[in-house]
């Protein structure tokens, strides 16, 4: 019973880990090599694409734009670059032409390079073929640059701070309501209690009586 | 562009209610224990039960009370800076 629950308790921690990691911004250090647009049928992972652009339809299929970049590892990232709207993550991003306008002209050569931190939402994954959503580009200096997450600390410090606020509400709520409620509860069954117990005493006043008076009757032990 | 606009709209406006209603009973319930207390602590001539009333009925027309509006307040500010900062800065 104990893994059952500790087990329980992992997949909630790791589901909430997961949905924050995907959703709180993230910066990363890069140099853009290219950016480009290209046409994308959403499948099984349509869930982690967002809206067509605020003020267009919505299809099956759009253009979607890429950021493509290389780490200061060599690795490559690719990054999307779609408008959020007025839907979930809430970034209210409508300025997806803009960013990758901005992106484009910091495309920069691996002789010559230059720096980009790209704000960024959700996870690159092969298996899936999903992107990291850029949110916002900025050169910096240079690749060591450190950039203190205050947006992700402002907004964890508050998920906290709602979380105990929920938990002292309803220890209010439960002091004040539920437990004079169940009170009401025990005192009315008491009451139902003692109301059975008087009658089962004034039954067994009468049939106790004649209980008795058969008993009178039965072989008595013998005496020693 | 406009549908979007509303459904969020929608969707804030019911989950800012919901908040205002629940904070608002909390407050009050925590404001009721407080005058309570405070009764039963001795001191105060007069009867609990019109003690208490008068100071519910003081504290529903109080600056606590219409603190609660930020509630609505606080979201629709953060919307716009979150719009302006990150579209258009």
């Amino acid at each position: 019973m104990r893994y059952v629950k500790w087990t329980l308790w992992a997949i909630i921690a790791s589901l909430i880990f997961g949905f924050l990691h995907y959703t709180l911004p993230q910066h990363d250090i890069v140099r853009i090599v290219g950016t480009e647009n290209r046409r994308i049928d959403f499948g099984e992972n349509s869930i982690f694409w967002a809206s067509p652009d605020v003020g267009t339809a919505a299809g099956g299929n759009r253009d979607v734009f890429f950021i493509q970049t290389v780490q200061p590892n060599g690795k490559p990232m690719v990054y999307r670059n779609e408008d959020t709207g007025w839907g979930w993550p809430p970034y209210f991003k409508l300025d997806s032409s803009n960013t990758q306008t901005e992106a484009q002209s910091l495309v920069s050569s691996a002789e010559n390079p230059k720096w980009v931190a790209i704000t960024h939402y959700g996870w690159r994954n092969e298996f899936f073929t999903i992107f990291p959503n850029a949110v916002a580009v900025k050169q910096v200096e240079s690749p060591d640059v450190t950039i203190i997450p205050w947006v992700n600390i402002v907004l964890l410090v508050l998920l906290v701070l709602v979380g105990l606020m929920i938990r002292r509400m309803w220890l209010q709520f439960r002091e004040r309501t539920i437990d004079p409620a169940l009170e009401d509860v025990s005192e009315t069954w008491d009451a139902v209690d003692a109301k059975a117990d008087a009658a089962r005493e004034q039954a067994r006043g009468f049939l106790g009586r004649i209980g008795a008076w058969l008993d009178s009757w039965k072989k008595k032990p013998p005496r020693r | 562009m406009i549908f979007g606009w509303i459904r969020l709209w929608v969707f804030a406006l019911v989950g800012m209610t919901v908040v205002y209603f629940l904070i608002g009973i909390y407050w009050r319930s925590l404001h009721r224990e407080e005058l309570e207390k405070r009764f039963d602590a001795g001191g105060i001539p007069g009867d609990r039960t019109a003690y208490i009333e008068s100071g519910m009925a003081s504290y529903e027309k109080g600056l606590k009370k219409r603190l609660l509006w930020l509630i609505y307040i606080l979201p629709t500010i953060a919307f716009v800076a979150v719009v302006y900062i990150l579209n258009f800065q």
